[in-house]
């Protein structure tokens, strides 16, 4: 084992094809041992930073390394990592059993017959080895694809867009899947994804990228609580962002906000910015609504009158529109605890959530950046 | 099955018609087709097996023979002209051999190596099928003029030693192999650029991800996919070439570069035996089918690599 924890770092990286800049200096660093995850809408640069980690492409500069070693300019085949390509890219004219062993024979590696047979079981397809590819299903398909890949034992498996051809219903039997085989096989994988669901439930890592940068980057949960870009907390999830001013920085570490007359708090660790404008946001699930002069609980920030002008029923919670005059809609999700939608189109309700939910970003964003071009169901 | 594969046939699409109507549309479609091969392919074949096993009549004149089971036609056929048939297989192998040679790389270059650029693309591909637009006759008699005494080719291969002084191309089996090898080049070039045309790129992506360095890359994967169209286009080119007898009559010197095609020519159209001629062809026939037969089974499965 090489004495460093990193599976793979890019340091300082740009690809250029043309006048377009896909990746913009990017830095990244992909810890050992992790299911990482690039995340981001179509074209934002993610499967090319896959790509420059495969070899496939050269960056225009920078610099990749696997395992502490630089292998800028080295080319696909001898590297020490192994892509799931999203068409799979299974060779038609080999039977399963010899694409997998495709990588292990190049090598000349011993035990073939062995490790191959292994692999297989490992993604359910013992019984196959004999068949040729345009025998088998699209999630058999995927899954030969993930053994052809994972036989190799790279230091980075690189995964791009595996799921993206599959179905709703196998796509997240797929995702629990891939996440058993990483916890079994230890290997590094780096995964790249627009939907951001499927990043949350797999990786410990997710780097949301857009625009050839990485926005923000860190565990799913921290991500999708404290968004610190407005493309962050639109991309992962839905938000409601709110324009205000800061008005006030108190004593217990609290910064009071002004939202359209209305005093909002934040906690200033929570806030991109302390002083000037900012983007006050909340999570739909967060917001309770308060009807027929119900009293918000002490330390709760509240936002209103507004009025429901849409309820869509979903089965597991009902999702209302809000509209708050001079403030804007807001998105609130509420569990069907008691059965159906409790407010009815047209209520006059008061928003209110704990003030710990609250977060800030900087006031100069785009209050939009990240709603649009999400095609998290292709 | 595999020469229209190698072609780049389009796969046969779907129509979308009531089932009763539709294999009567079929049965429609097909009527041309049926009757042009009855009419021009099985009463031909018919009339020249026939032929095959006639005999002269009796004080009759040249060229009249009657209906019969005379099967010593074939022996005496055969007998007679083994040479010319062995060597037209050796010729049309060896053109083969040739045209894979010069034809691959073209075609690689054409389908993988301009893949980005659809121009190059098509002006390559007209520069493979120009030499069609010009009589067949006039590029085979142009090789002569390649290849004569005085010509740069044997003054360049003289002076590499190649050719022992005073040596010759013209009138040599050298002339016929090259003319059947660039005659036939296009049926090479093209079921093989269209075979490598089909090869998604990812797949080589895919294989240098698994360790294959280029080379290995082009053995392990472009080739055993290209290998319909080197099938397609080595039949294209051996059956014709086999037949052929333009090349060895104008290239050739009629002793020992004569091909089967020129001695049925001759049997046919000067010496008026049309028994012998017609079991030649038969023979001709049987022996291709045999060898195409053979060579089929044997590059559909994978160890022909």
């Amino acid at each position: 084992m090489p004495a460093t924890d990193t599976a793979a770092e890019l340091r300082d990286v740009t690809k250029r094809f043309g006048a377009f800049t896909a990746v913009d200096h990017l830095d990244l660093t992909v810890p050992r041992g992790s299911f990482f995850a690039l995340l981001g809408p179509s074209g934002c640069g993610k499967t090319t930073t896959l790509r420059m980690m495969a070899g496939l492409e050269q960056p225009t500069f920078g610099n990749v390394s696997i395992e502490g070693r630089d292998v800028t300019g080295v080319p696909p085949h001898k590297r020490p990592v192994n892509t799931v390509f999203q068409s799979y890219a299974l060779f038609p004219h080999l039977s399963i059993a010899e694409n997998v062993a495709f990588g292990l024979r190049r090598k000349r590696e011993p035990d073939v017959d062995r490790r191959v047979a292994e692999a297989l079981a490992l993604v359910e397809l013992a019984d196959l080895g004999d068949r040729t590819p345009s025998q088998l299903s699209g999630g058999q398909q995927q899954r030969v694809a993930l053994a052809r890949a994972i036989v190799n034992r790279p230091a980075v498996l690189l995964l791009d867009e595996p799921l993206g051809a599959l179905d709703l219903k196998l796509r997240r039997q797929m995702q629990l899947e891939l996440k058993r085989i990483q916890t079994e096989v230890g290997i590094t994988f780096v995964h790249v994804t627009h939907d951001q669901e499927e990043a949350m439930t797999m990786a410990d890592s997710v780097a949301v990228m857009n625009r050839g940068r990485i926005e923000q980057l860190g565990a799913p949960e921290e991500l999708y609580e404290l968004p610190c870009t407005a493309f962050v907390a639109n991309f992962l999830g839905q938000s409601n962002l709110a324009r205000g001013t800061v008005v006030e920085v108190r004593a217990d570490g609290a910064l009071g906000v002004d939202v359209a007359g209305t005093r909002v708090l934040v906690r200033s660790d929570r806030a991109a910015t302390t002083g000037g404008a900012v983007l006050v946001g909340v999570r739909p699930e967060k917001i309770t609504m308060l009807v027929d002069g119900q009293e918000p609980v002490p330390g709760q920030n509240v936002l209103g009158p507004g009025v429901v002008t849409d309820v869509s029923f979903t089965g597991v919670s009902t999702q209302y529109q809000v509209e708050v005059p001079g403030i804007g809609t807001f998105g609130v999700f509420a569990q069907n605890l008691a059965g159906a939608a409790t407010v009815a189109l047209g209520a006059k309700v008061h928003l209110a959530w704990a003030a710990r939910f609250t977060f800030a970003l900087d006031g100069r964003e785009d209050a939009t950046e990240g709603t649009t071009d999400v095609d998290d169901e292709p | 099955m595999t020469l229209l594969a190698g072609l780049g046939g389009a796969a046969p699409s779907q129509v979308e018609l009531p089932r009763e109507n539709r294999s009567r549309a079929y049965r429609g479609l097909l009527a041309p087709g049926l009757v042009y091969l009855v009419v021009f392919f099985v009463v031909p074949v018919a009339s020249l097996l026939a032929m095959s096993l006639y005999v002269p009549v009796q004080g009759g004149e040249l060229g009249d023979f009657r209906p019969a089971l005379h099967w010593q036609n074939y022996v005496d056929a055969v007998g007679a002209f083994w040479p010319q048939l062995v060597r037209s297989f050796w010729f049309a192998g060896l053109a083969t051999v040739a045209g894979l040679v010069i034809g691959y790389p073209i075609a690689y270059a054409i389908a993988v190596r301009a893949r980005a650029w659809p121009l190059v693309q098509r002006i390559m591909l007209i520069l493979v099928v120009a030499p069609f637009f010009t009589s067949f006759i006039l590029r085979t008699i142009a090789w002569r003029q390649i290849l004569a005494d005085e010509s740069w080719v044997v003054r360049a291969m003289t002076w590499l030693q190649l050719l022992p002084p005073g040596g010759r191309l013209t009138a040599t089996p050298f002339a016929v192999v090259c003319g059947l090898a660039y005659n036939f080049l296009p049926f090479m070039v093209l079921p093989i650029y269209a075979s490598l045309g089909r090869l998604d790129p990812r797949l080589l992506e895919a294989g240098a991800d698994l360790y294959a360095a280029p080379i290995t890359c082009f053995r392990r994967v472009t080739l055993p996919l290209s290998m319909p169209g080197v099938v397609g286009g080595t039949l294209l080119v051996f059956i014709p070439a086999a037949g052929d007898y333009v090349n060895a009559a104008l290239l050739g010197n009629n002793t020992n570069t004569a091909m089967i095609g020129q001695v049925i020519d001759q049997r046919f159209f000067r010496i008026l035996d049309y028994p012998v001629a017609a079991s030649l062809s038969v023979v001709l026939m049987v022996v291709i089918l045999a060898i195409v037969a053979a060579y089929v089974r044997r590059a559909g499965t994978e160890d022909l690599l």
